[in-house]
């Protein structure tokens, strides 16, 4: 029998037109035993973890797919729809994807930043460009103060919605504190490389020009928009007596010195107080110049905000942490710094920010000798330039959800309102921002609830439910090790600027892609084509649809939602019809 | 028509579909899944025998049919006799490449068509049997045959009397005749299943295959359970994966991952044994560990 594919009903009128035997002449196609169904399987694109913790709302999943096919170049141009800076998060993001990846329960979660990193330096060898600009080009005019990872974000993607987009930056150069990132972690030319990409889609940049100074508050009328950008600026002072001596140099200003090529007087023992990041990458600065260093922080470790692998790089290269203890005095000689008078802390009750507070111990008071004190506690926003319409709290420029201020058309962003301290971080401001700015110059109302979801410039289409370790079916995944990051050895890297870690290659790419479980979201295993007894499950004919069902035979079993093992299939209730 | 993305596939399986949509099997049937990959294994040209099973329904009412490929409908006794007649009919009209293939359920294969079944086997005609065991008299209402698991529940072995003796080992039966193939397989190990199929086909003589196929409504489970099910069959080695050439060569297909996993989680799934103690989930256990041992002993002996 030739095979069918319509349903044919046949109806005999007379014994006559029966066959001889009876032998079937039509297939059970007729029987649509879809009617018989009461739970309908959907294919729902859930979203997956690590997309839901990106700050930047990176698609990681798609685009571990499409370099688990080799399809690199695709692969970045997935993360620079979301993020122009792969290549420096790849390095300095403290990536909060991989701490909610669902692989750690099997054998560690996947190098995500690793894998960004890859794609980066892929593009750079390929010399890829950004995609160009093909939204039709838009009459408005908006300005972007200050060129840090939220400006440029944001610049970016309203150059790519086809805005004219000047950034202002009161430094000589474009980055903000990217810039200041030590060449060990984030090599200049990888940042270069980024920063020139966004000024090539035709973003106008003005360097060396401080909004207040050589700026006016008039000269912004000209623009539709105008987006804050400023970041935080400010190092906050140690508050002790003492600090104003000859040897005390700020973290930033230290950080910027060396990264500017300077001359920077650094003596033999050099204390850096604080536990950021900043704290070590002042200390691993210092190291790398031959001193000796010693990290004093207030709390313990658990609760330095620096990211762990960055202690650990720390302590590998011989930086002394000497923890719960604080500065009351800088001992000073003739105008110059001879060490510090430190009082032992203690930890009390939690403070706002959660973390226990440190209280001094009385009489604990000591002394240690210094020749250089690097206080690397922060920073805090220079608004002195704002205008009274734009509210402040303490320290920082007040938004709502839209990153609009109360002066309406000037939104604002990054640091200077969150002070999460973090590129990623920033980027999403930036990108939460163009959008706003976007849909106030149409006049669209649009909330913006999450992150994760709404900062998509080209959203796919997604439920935002979450998917968990739970969801998945781990019949189909075996516990495979996470690879390790190539790394240069710590008694190399003092001697050097050399960058200290150093990715991986293609191959150890390639598998890293392979391991990832792509939760929610499909990546063609077949295994819900496979496993349908009813043969309702066809292949679709797009990338967004790979697979379709067969709702006329679909008879609701749920075989292919509990088969699915990244939890891409939902079933849901038919409607059900009721009496009105 | 699209390229498909083929990095992430767990299985390579025949494209082709050779089984229609539309058939009245219940939601979840591993019966009518078994059916789907068999044929996708065997190709079209074959010839499939039917007996009284739940097949009988599943292939459609008359005028319609649920395969692509000739069905023979035949009583519930002589899936074996048929298929050897189909056979020679075949040998005589030069056709020897078209397989015969029959496929019968449990109660057509451990109890009701059993002799046929020897004397076929016996006589090594040329087909493969297939039986599509779902450890009762499903498609009748689920009365007990001699099939279905100790203690079980069915409609003829009510909770308060569960079925008091063990299931028979047919495939022990099948390899005593000295067949060259004999052979287990499941739904959630497809690529295993159509392996064996194929081998099957390029056997000649008589080959038998015992398909663990769960029947949501006779075994009290979720629809959506079915793979699960007997993935955990395999895993916890009530129903290992193995195959028996020429009733001594004895090889295992699939090992159970990390040493395997307690019937109980295999039980647990089922209302059929929903009122085992756990005394009698701790005999199951010892009976299922000592088969797992006496398999393991004949595949040692059978290594070279």
């Amino acid at each position: 029998m030739k095979k069918e594919t319509e349903a044919k009903v046949v109806t005999f009128t007379s014994e006559a037109e029966m066959p001889m035997m009876p032998a079937s002449v039509a297939s059970t196609l007729y029987n649509k035993t879809g009617s018989w169904r009461y739970m309908r399987p959907l294919y729902a694109n859930q979203t997956p973890p690590c997309n839901a913790a990106c700050p930047a709302g990176e698609d990681i999943v798609m685009y571990l797919q499409l370099t688990a096919q080799g399809r690199y170049a695709e692969a970045w141009q997935t993360i620079v729809r979301e993020n122009p800076f792969p290549g420096v998060c790849g390095r300095v993001c403290p990536h909060p994807c991989e701490s909610e990846c669902n692989r750690e329960h099997l054998g560690g979660a996947i190098a995500i930043h690793c894998q960004e990193r890859f794609l980066a330096d892929y593009a750079a060898a390929h010399e890829l460009d950004l995609p160009a600009v093909d939204a039709p080009p838009r009459e408005e005019r908006v300005a972007v103060v200050g060129a840090g990872p939220a400006g440029l974000s944001c610049a970016y993607h309203l150059r790519r919605m086809g805005y004219q987009v000047t950034v202002f930056e009161a430094k000589e150069q474009p980055g903000g504190m990217m810039r200041l990132i030590p060449e060990y972690r984030l090599p200049r030319k990888v940042l270069e490389r980024e920063i020139g990409a966004i000024v090539a889609l035709g973003v106008e940049m003005k360097t060396g020009v401080r909004l207040g100074v050589d700026l006016s508050w008039e000269d912004l009328q000209d623009y539709a928009a105008v987006f804050l950008a400023v970041g935080q600026s400010i190092s906050r002072e140690l508050g002790v007596p003492g600090e104003d001596a000859a040897g005390v140099l700020h973290g930033i200003e230290f950080l910027a010195q060396v990264k500017r090529g300077q001359k920077v007087g650094l003596g033999q023992k050099v204390a850096v107080i604080g536990g950021g990041n900043t704290a070590m990458d002042a200390a691993r600065t210092a190291r790398r110049l031959g001193a000796e260093v010693t990290i004093l922080y207030r709390r313990s470790r658990a609760e330095m905000p620096a990211i762990d692998e960055e202690v650990n790089e720390t302590l590998d290269e011989g930086v002394k942490i000497e923890f719960l203890c604080a500065p009351v005095a800088v001992l000073t000689e003739n105008g110059r710094v001879r060490g510090l008078r430190l009082t032992r802390m203690e930890l009390g009750a939690p403070d706002a920010s959660g973390r226990r507070r440190p209280v001094p111990v009385a009489g604990s008071e000591y002394e240690l000798e210094f020749d250089t004190v690097i206080p690397a506690l922060g920073q805090v926003a220079d608004l002195s330039f704002l205008r009274a319409e734009v509210q402040t709290e303490r320290g920082r420029i007040i938004t709502d959800e839209r990153t609009a201020t109360a002066c309406p058309p000037v939104f604002a962003g990054g640091d200077a309102v969150t002070a999460f301290g973090t590129v990623t971080a920033a980027v999403g401001s930036g990108k939460r921002a163009a959008l706003a700015i976007d849909c106030f110059l149409r006049g669209i109302e649009r909330p913006f609830p999450d992150l994760a979801h709404n900062v998509q410039a080209a959203p796919r289409r997604r439920d935002p439910t979450v998917v968990r370790f739970e969801n998945l079916n781990t019949a189909y995944f075996e516990e495979e090790p996470r690879p390790q990051e190539r790394q240069l050895p710590a008694a190399e890297r003092v001697t050097s600027f050399a960058e200290v870690n150093q990715g991986y290659g293609e191959e150890v790419a390639l598998n890293e892609a392979r391991r990832c479980f792509s939760c929610g979201t499909c990546n063609e295993c077949d295994n819900c084509l496979i496993f349908c007894p009813d043969v309702a499950v066809l292949r679709g004919d797009s990338d967004d649809e790979p697979f379709v069902f067969n709702y006329d035979y679909c008879k609701g079993c749920g075989i292919c939602v509990s088969e699915c093992p990244r939890h891409a299939i939902v079933f849901e209730e038919e409607v059900k019809f009721t009496k009105t | 028509m699209r390229e498909p993305k083929t990095y992430a596939r767990n299985y390579e399986i025949p494209e082709e579909e050779l089984t229609y949509s539309g058939s009245v099997s219940c939601p979840g049937c591993g019966a009518t899944l078994s059916m789907r990959y068999a044929l996708k294994a065997l190709g079209s040209n074959t010839i499939v025998v039917i007996p009284a099973c739940c097949w009988s329904i599943i292939a459609g009412p008359f005028p319609y049919s649920s395969l692509t490929v000739p069905i023979f409908h035949t009583a519930f006794e002589t899936a074996g006799a048929v298929s050897s007649g189909i056979s020679a009919a075949l040998d005589v009209l030069g056709k020897k490449d078209t397989t015969v293939l029959a496929w019968a359920g449990d109660g057509g294969t451990f109890d009701i068509g059993l002799q046929a079944l020897s004397g076929a086997v016996e006589r090594n005609e040329d087909f493969i049997y297939v039986c599509y065991d779902n450890e009762a008299y499903m498609n009748t209402g689920i009365q007990r045959s001699s099939a279905t698991p100790w203690m079980a529940w069915t409609t003829t072995t009510p909770v308060r009397h569960p079925k008091e003796e063990p299931k028979k080992d047919i495939v022990a039966i099948m390899a005593a005749h000295r067949i060259p193939y004999a052979a287990t397989a499941t739904v959630a190990y497809p690529d295993d299943m159509i392996a064996k199929f194929r081998k099957a086909k390029s056997i000649r003589g008589a080959k038998f295959i015992h398909i663990l196929s769960p029947c949501p409504p006779g075994w009290k489970s979720e629809a959506s359970d079915s793979i699960k099910l007997t993935r955990l069959a395999v895993q916890s080695k009530v129903f290992p994966l193995y195959e028996i050439e020429h009733g001594e060569k004895v090889t295992i297909n699939v090992w159970p991952k990390d040493g395997g996993v307690p019937v109980s989680e295999y039980l647990r799934l089922q209302g059929r044994f929903r009122h085992l103690s756990e005394d009698a989930i701790a005999a199951i256990q010892a009976e299922v560990d000592r088969n797992w041992e006496r398999l393991l002993k004949k595949a040692e002996m059978s290594m070279p």
